[in-house]
């Protein structure tokens, strides 16, 4: 999925807007597949999204979008671009059926092939009946639809998608990712998608891609990212369980700590003996075993690390996203 | 086990989920992109392809604009007379309110929309460039309001040749009416449009444009008829080029002798009025693109 040819490639990005320095001689390539670009407010995500898409100019470096020049080729790269802005955009007196239809004509298709094409868009992002009525009586969900929708009513090769779980409750927010990785995975369409909540891009970015203060933190696979730990998640049912199977297994020579109402045991050196330890070591203390599991990383782990080697300069910044994953721990509600 | 070269299964219909099928037709350019969107701008001016609600408007003004030619042909056709009651200029002069509140409402369909819902943003992300896009939102409303002004002018006509009136006479005096409409025409929809494309407030821009429109030509009136009932009659000459109605008006006295006071009587006059007509225009659609390019960067 990874090393396609890139549908991005910026090289020492600069956008001075004065007062803000929002990109600082970024370096990049995007691949195929789906990019999640994560960053606090302010981190430089929007900026960079509109400088791809040929709208503003870099103060300085150069950007190619799907081999087109950012700086002579706009509309080319607009035209196999699809966007979804984080504002809202819908006018409440269309219906999103009409709405979808006059946008693809906008990008260059006729009139009949619009409509079909409006037709099945609709029809993939889940809006039904409701694509006839007025999109003012839209709900946040459906209204996020009708914004995908037209994002993809030219058939782009690029989707740039800028945060599209907001303002979601956490149904609709797990049926947009759901789609976001459906057009990356089923569409065949490269997605780069932003969110400042760590957990979603885990859910459903191949590539991360970290941005702070307009530089690049890093960027790796998301399955990087989220390495082992080499930790082993135990819990176990009965009277006093955790802290009876925790002196058992340290007694057998393996580190084990308590974590909540769970244990962390150190699986490290040799992963399978230890498993086998953890199942008989409960089976002869007479103790349910209910989970044993692999404990992965998660992207603001890697913040975390981050912080921890950062220089004071730049920790305000990580500090913030740290606290903003932190806090909704599973892409909760914002 | 269903036969699956069969079309449907016995006695029951199936959806096929073919999955997502990538666009493979033809795409257009710029220059049928700008046209697909000056045709549906112009179609919303006249609330087409909005809601029922939207073509209320625009349709009763229409209606009210084109009623006085109408009872117009009527009398000809009854009264049997030898020259229209009213001249083809005048009419738009007659009814220049309708034609102001109808450019004013309009407008904001065209420009105050985007902009108020974001919808601006996604139009900006497609092929066309923003100068593209105010030039087709500009042409959208220069057309429904030449539609505007040219409908009576063509009904007029129609009732004149009906009733045997001098062919040539009267396509000379509705040719140069039609003239002073596009000249009428280029400039309020720059005006409204430009007005417009700087409130995202509908109300705001109905408002400010009919203020404009009204409060400049009543300055201009006054400073008029008091120059000419003062003798002064080069004071209102230039006080009339700081008002389309009333650049329209005296370039309609110079033109077809219809009796308005304080017409350009010099042919530098004329021209400047001409010039100011166009100037104005060319003035606004420039600040409309400069604009757009703003909307476009920030």
């Amino acid at each position: 999925m990874t090393d396609v040819e890139p549908v991005a490639r910026v090289e020492g990005l600069t956008k001075d807007y004065g007062p803000v320095l929002a990109l600082d001689s970024l370096t990049l390539e995007i691949g195929g597949g789906t990019t999640g670009l994560v960053g606090a407010n302010g981190a430089g995500k929007s900026t960079l999204l509109k400088i791809l898409l040929g709208l503003i100019p870099p103060t300085g470096g150069r950007a190619e979008v799907l081999g087109h020049d950012i700086a002579t080729e706009g509309e080319a790269i607009r035209a196999a671009v699809g966007y979804l802005p984080e504002h809202d955009c819908l006018p409440p007196d269309v219906s999103a059926s009409d709405f979808v239809v006059h946008l693809a004509m906008m990008s260059g298709l006729p009139r009949v092939a619009a409509r079909e094409r409006a037709a099945e868009v609709l029809r993939h992002v889940g809006l039904a009946e409701e694509r006839y009525r007025p999109m003012g009586g839209y709900s946040t969900g459906m209204k996020q639809k009708a914004k995908l929708a037209q994002a993809l009513a030219h058939d782009p090769r690029l989707v740039l998608l800028d945060e599209p779980t907001n303002g979601l409750d956490p149904a609709a927010r797990d049926e947009m990712l759901g789609l976001v990785r459906r057009i990356g995975h089923d569409f065949g369409i490269a997605v780069i998608v932003t969110s400042h909540l760590l957990g979603e891009l885990e859910r459903v970015s191949d590539n991360v891609v970290v941005l702070d203060g307009g530089r690049l933190l890093r960027a790796s696979r998301t399955d990087e990212f989220l390495d082992a730990t080499g930790v082993l998640l135990v819990e176990v049912l009965g009277h006093d369980a955790q802290d009876r199977m925790a002196a058992a297994l340290i007694s057998a020579g393996v580190a084990a700590t308590r974590r909540g109402g769970m244990l962390n045991v150190d699986a490290t050196d040799r992963p399978d003996a230890v498993r086998d330890l953890i199942r008989d070591t409960a089976g002869d203390l007479g103790l349910g075993l209910v989970r044993l599991q692999v404990d992965h990383r998660r992207i603001e782990d890697v913040f975390a690390d981050a912080e921890a080697d950062a220089d004071a300069g730049s920790t305000v910044e990580l500090d913030r996203v740290g606290t903003d994953g932190a806090a909704h721990p599973d892409g909760g509600v914002r | 086990m269903t036969d699956p070269s069969a079309a449907t299964p016995a006695g029951g219909s199936v959806i096929h989920d073919l999955g997502y099928r990538p666009y493979t037709g033809p795409r257009l350019g710029a220059g049928a992109i700008a046209r697909a969107l000056t045709l549906t701008g112009f179609r919303n001016a006249f609330g087409l392809g909005r809601s029922g609600k939207s073509k209320v408007l625009p349709f009763v003004l229409l209606a009210l604009n084109l009623m006085p030619a109408v009872i117009v042909g009527g009398v000809l056709a009854f009264a049997g007379l030898d020259e229209l009651p009213i001249g083809y200029a005048e009419y738009a002069s007659t009814t220049q309110v309708l034609v102001g509140i109808f450019v004013a409402a309009q407008a904001p369909v065209l420009f105050s929309r985007d902009l108020r819902h974001g919808t601006i943003s996604l139009y900006l992300a497609r092929p066309l460039r923003s100068s593209a896009y105010a030039l087709s939102r500009w042409t959208s409303l220069l057309g429904a309001t030449l539609v505007f002004l040219l409908l009576p002018i063509l009904i007029l006509y129609v009732v004149a040749l009906l009733g045997e009136l001098d062919v040539s006479e009267q396509t000379r005096e509705a040719g140069i009416a039609v003239g002073l409409a596009v000249l009428l025409a280029l400039s309020l929809a720059g005006l409204a449009g430009l007005i417009a494309s700087w409130s995202t407030r509908r109300g705001f821009a109905v408002v400010a444009t009919i203020a404009l429109l009204v409060i400049a030509n009543g300055i201009v009136t006054a400073v008029q008829g008091i120059s000419s009932e003062e003798g002064r009659s080069e004071v209102g000459e230039v006080a009339g080029l700081f008002s389309p109605y009333s650049l329209y008006r005296g370039l309609m006295g110079a033109w077809t002798g219809a009796d308005v006071p304080t017409p350009p009587t010099s042919t530098g006059m004329e021209l400047a009025y001409v010039a100011v007509f166009v100037g104005l225009s060319a003035a606004c659609l420039a600040a409309l693109v400069w604009r757009y390019r703003r909307v476009a960067t920030a």
